[in-house]
């Protein structure tokens, strides 16, 4: 232990005793203090932290039990299992009835489906300094979403890529946005309800869009898609 | 770092901008492993289920603090595990206190022939230096990691003095340190 200062072998006792949470509640405030404050003793302080974890790395791995992941989506995203099923359940105990539920729920069904022609939406996408402008143009009932590039083209060699963020869920690509002028993409059926009112976002990506299908980066430019 | 860990790492990132099917991924990457610490901690696999469910939960919400900790995203995500699965121990302790010198207290916990053999196929240079202090001086490391054990517990369970058994350990500390280098 000749390498040390009284020092540093002071640090490292103190770092591995913070690790293993061996310091009192005053002594780990104090060293929280300093922590903040002091980057190479943060250093030393995230090079105990690997080591000790390799501890309970090394451990066999045990499958838990695959209703668990069921239950942190329960709690995360309650609003993911709200389906049928579930309101049918609710609904009774609202109005007083199954049968006035059901009946409820029919005719909301039917409303849905006479519902008048549906707005055309629009938006523009743009970049906070103006220097990516894209207006958008949507129509619900074909799909067709047309795109007319007012300013700004893709670096050499990347790709623009569209995203469609709607609500909390996670971005689905659109597709590249093309370097003409004006271009035209097909939003897939199944996206085409969460269309209105959802954000657009585009952004920086290699040649050919996203490889991992979720956007590399922060969007460069985004609009909201409003009844036009 | 290795692609797992990039991927880890990504799925973290992901997870920080609200990508759901990102969290199923990094559960269905690091759930076992998670799920093995709090086994291990609580001992009861009922409340190391219910605290995976918090752990996953937490790694949720802080997934956007990730970046700026500077730890390995797997030790990142162990760190949490550990943490929680002792705050969940302490707090049982607390609510009904048992004698240290209780039965299952008294459990081994160096590795088993399984875990040792994982640990060697991982290349764990910790458990190698680990093996290098007497083995009571590294069960009391364990304990403290594993177990939650405070000094005062150690103490009590060695029969050293409470101020000799911080001078005891941290000179084992410094040993572990020495053999596994900057």
């Amino acid at each position: 232990m000749t390498r040390w200062t009284e020092e540093e072998e002071e640090d490292h006792a103190l770092a591995a005793e913070y690790v293993l949470g061996l310091l009192s509640p005053e002594e780990s405030r104090a060293f929280e203090a300093r922590l903040a404050v002091d980057p190479e003793f943060r250093a030393l302080v995230a090079v105990w932290t690997e080591d000790i974890a390799a501890m309970a790395a090394a451990l066999p791995e045990e499958t838990p039990p695959p209703r668990i992941e069921a239950a942190i989506r329960r709690r995360l995203f309650p609003e993911e299992g709200q389906g049928w099923l579930r309101r049918l359940g609710l609904l009774p105990a609202l109005i007083g009835g199954f049968v006035a539920a059901l009946i409820v729920l029919w005719t909301t069904d039917l409303g849905l489906l006479q519902a008048p022609p549906e707005p055309l939406y629009a938006a523009s996408v743009a970049a906070e300094d103006g220097s990516l402008v894209i207006l958008a143009h949507f129509d619900p009932r074909s799909g067709e979403l047309r795109l007319h590039r007012q300013a700004g083209t893709p670096s050499p060699g990347r790709s623009q890529e569209l995203w469609l963020i709607a609500g909390e869920a996670p971005p689905v690509s659109l597709g590249l946005v093309p370097e003409s002028e004006e271009s035209l993409l097909t939003v897939p059926e199944g996206l085409r309800a969460a269309m209105a009112g959802g954000l657009l976002a585009i952004t920086d990506e290699p040649p050919g869009g996203s490889p991992s299908g979720t956007p590399s980066g922060a969007p460069i430019a985004v609009g909201s898609l409003t009844a036009g | 770092m290795t692609s797992r860990q990039a991927e880890i790492e990504q799925m973290i990132a992901r997870m920080a901008m609200g990508d759901r099917q990102a969290l199923s991924a990094l559960y269905a990457a690091t759930s076992a492993k998670l799920f093995a610490i709090a086994v291990r901690v609580l001992e009861d696999r009922t409340e190391a289920e219910d605290a995976l469910q918090d752990i996953y939960v937490k790694i949720w919400h802080n997934a956007d603090r990730y970046q700026v900790n500077g730890l390995s995203p797997m030790t990142w995500l162990i760190t949490i595990a550990r943490n929680h699965a002792i705050d969940r121990l302490r707090a049982r302790r607390r609510a009904r206190p048992a004698p240290l010198d209780e039965a299952a207290e008294l459990a081994d916990l160096s590795p088993s022939p399984e875990e040792q053999a994982a640990a060697a196929s991982m290349r764990s240079r910790i458990e190698d230096c680990l093996r290098r202090l007497q083995p009571e001086k590294a069960d009391a490391v364990r304990r403290a990691y594993l177990r939650g054990e405070t000094y005062e517990d150690l103490a009590r369970r060695y029969g050293i003095p409470l101020n000799t058994i911080r001078t005891w350990l941290r000179r084992s500390l410094l040993k572990l340190r020495e053999c596994l280098g900057p």
